[in-house]
C-alpha cells in the first residue's frame, strides 16, 4: 500500500469511528448536568476537557495496541487473506449499524443495553471530579469497541504499511480525526451554545448519521477488498 | 390536597408523596442547562410547580411519568428549549 492510500484509509477509518455517537451523547449529558448543577464555567470545561482526554488516550491506546499486534503478526505486509477477512467483518458491522445503531422512538437512544445506559447516565449525573470524567471518556470508547474495532484494525493495517518515520503521524491522525465529533461538541459547549439545540440537531439527523456510518464502513470494505485482495491476484495471474 | 398525592415510581422503587421541591429543582436544573439566567430559571420552575400543584388537586395517585408529561406541557410555552431537554434527557444514550 502506498503512503497516500494508507493515509486515505486511516482518515476514512477515523471518520467512520467519529460517526459513532456514544461519546457525543455522554459529553452532551455531562455538560448539561454540570451547567444544571450551577458548576462554574471553568469547572464544567475542566470536566469536559477531562472527558475528552479520556477518549483521546483510550483511542490512542486502542490504535497503538492494534498496530503493535498487527506488526507482530504480519510485519509490514498484511496478507490478502487478513484484508479479505477484515473487509467481510466490516460489511457485517456496516449492516448492523444500518439496522440497529439507534433504537426506534424519540431522542437519540443508542444500541447500548438499557441497564448499561442507565448506569452510564447515573455515573455522568454523579460526576464531580475530573478523574471521573476522564474514566467516563475512556469508557465511552471501550463500550463502542464492537463498532470501532473494524475501522481501527483497518487503520492499524494501514499504519504498519507506512514507513517507520510516518507511523506515529498515521496513528496521531487516526486519534485526532476519530475524536473530531467530540472536539466539535466540546468547542460548541465551551463557546456557550445551547445544548438543547445540539441535541435537537442530533435527533433530527440521527438516521442520516446512522446510514452514513454504515455505508462508509461498507464502502471502505469494498475499497480494501478490491484494492488489496482482488488486484494483487489479478496482477499475479496476468504475470 | 396536592401535597398528599402519592407518586408511583417506575421499577421496584416504592411510592412516595409528591415533592414540590424535587420538581422545582429538576425544572430549575433543566432551565440552567440551556443557559437560562438564574432568575428566569427560578421563576419558570416556580410557575411550572404551581401548574402541577393545581393539576394534582383531587388526584390521590399519579405516576412519575404523568408528572413528567404534565411538567413538559407546562414548561413548553415558558421555555421550549428547557422543555425539550426535560423531556429527552433520559433518551440521550
Amino acid at each position: 500500500m502506498d503512503t497516500p492510500t494508507a493515509f486515505s484509509v486511516i482518515a476514512l477509518a477515523a471518520l467512520i469511528h467519529t460517526s459513532f455517537q456514544l461519546g457525543v451523547s455522554m459529553v452532551t449529558l455531562l455538560s448539561g448536568h454540570a451547567i444544571g448543577k450551577k458548576l462554574a464555567a471553568k469547572r464544567t470545561l475542566r470536566l469536559v476537557g477531562a472527558f475528552l482526554a479520556g477518549t483521546l488516550i483510550m483511542t490512542a491506546l486502542v490504535i497503538s495496541t492494534l498496530t503493535y499486534v498487527s506488526g507482530v503478526f504480519f510485519g509490514r505486509d498484511v496478507t490478502p487473506m487478513a484484508w479479505g477477512t477484515l473487509a467481510f467483518a466490516m460489511i457485517i458491522i456496516g449492516v448492523v449499524v444500518w439496522v440497529c445503531y439507534y433504537r426506534r422512538g424519540p431522542g437519540t437512544l443508542l444500541w447500548v443495553p438499557r441497564s448499561l445506559a442507565k448506569l452510564l447516565s447515573k455515573r455522568i449525573h454523579a460526576t464531580q471530579m475530573s478523574a471521573e470524567a476522564f474514566s467516563l471518556g475512556a469508557t465511552s470508547v471501550f463500550t463502542e469497541i464492537l463498532f470501532i474495532i473494524t475501522p481501527a484494525i483497518a487503520a492499524a493495517f494501514a499504519i504498519i504499511s507506512l514507513p517507520v518515520s510516518l507511523q506515529l503521524i498515521g496513528a496521531a491522525t487516526y486519534v485526532v480525526v476519530a475524536s473530531l465529533s467530540m472536539l466539535v461538541v466540546a468547542a460548541f459547549i465551551g463557546s456557550g451554545h445551547n445544548i438543547s439545540r445540539l441535541q435537537r440537531w442530533r435527533e433530527t439527523n440521527k438516521r442520516f448519521l446512522q446510514f452514513a456510518g454504515g455505508s462508509a464502513l461498507i464502502v471502505l470494505a469494498f475499497f480494501l477488498y478490491i484494492n488489496l485482495v482482488v488486484t494483487p491476484v489479478v496482477v499475479a495471474r496476468a504475470g | 390536597m396536592s401535597a398528599l398525592a402519592t407518586v408511583i415510581k417506575r421499577g421496584r422503587r416504592g411510592p412516595e408523596s409528591f415533592d414540590r421541591a424535587k420538581l422545582h429543582d429538576s425544572v430549575y436544573a433543566a432551565c440552567l442547562s440551556v443557559q437560562s439566567v438564574d432568575g428566569l430559571a427560578k421563576d419558570t420552575a416556580e410557575r411550572v410547580c404551581s401548574v402541577l400543584t393545581d393539576w394534582l388537586k383531587n388526584k390521590p395517585e399519579v405516576t412519575s411519568s404523568d408528572i413528567r408529561r404534565q411538567a413538559v406541557k407546562a414548561l413548553e410555552p415558558l421555555h421550549p428549549d428547557a422543555a425539550y431537554l426535560y423531556k429527552h434527557h433520559k433518551q440521550m444514550i
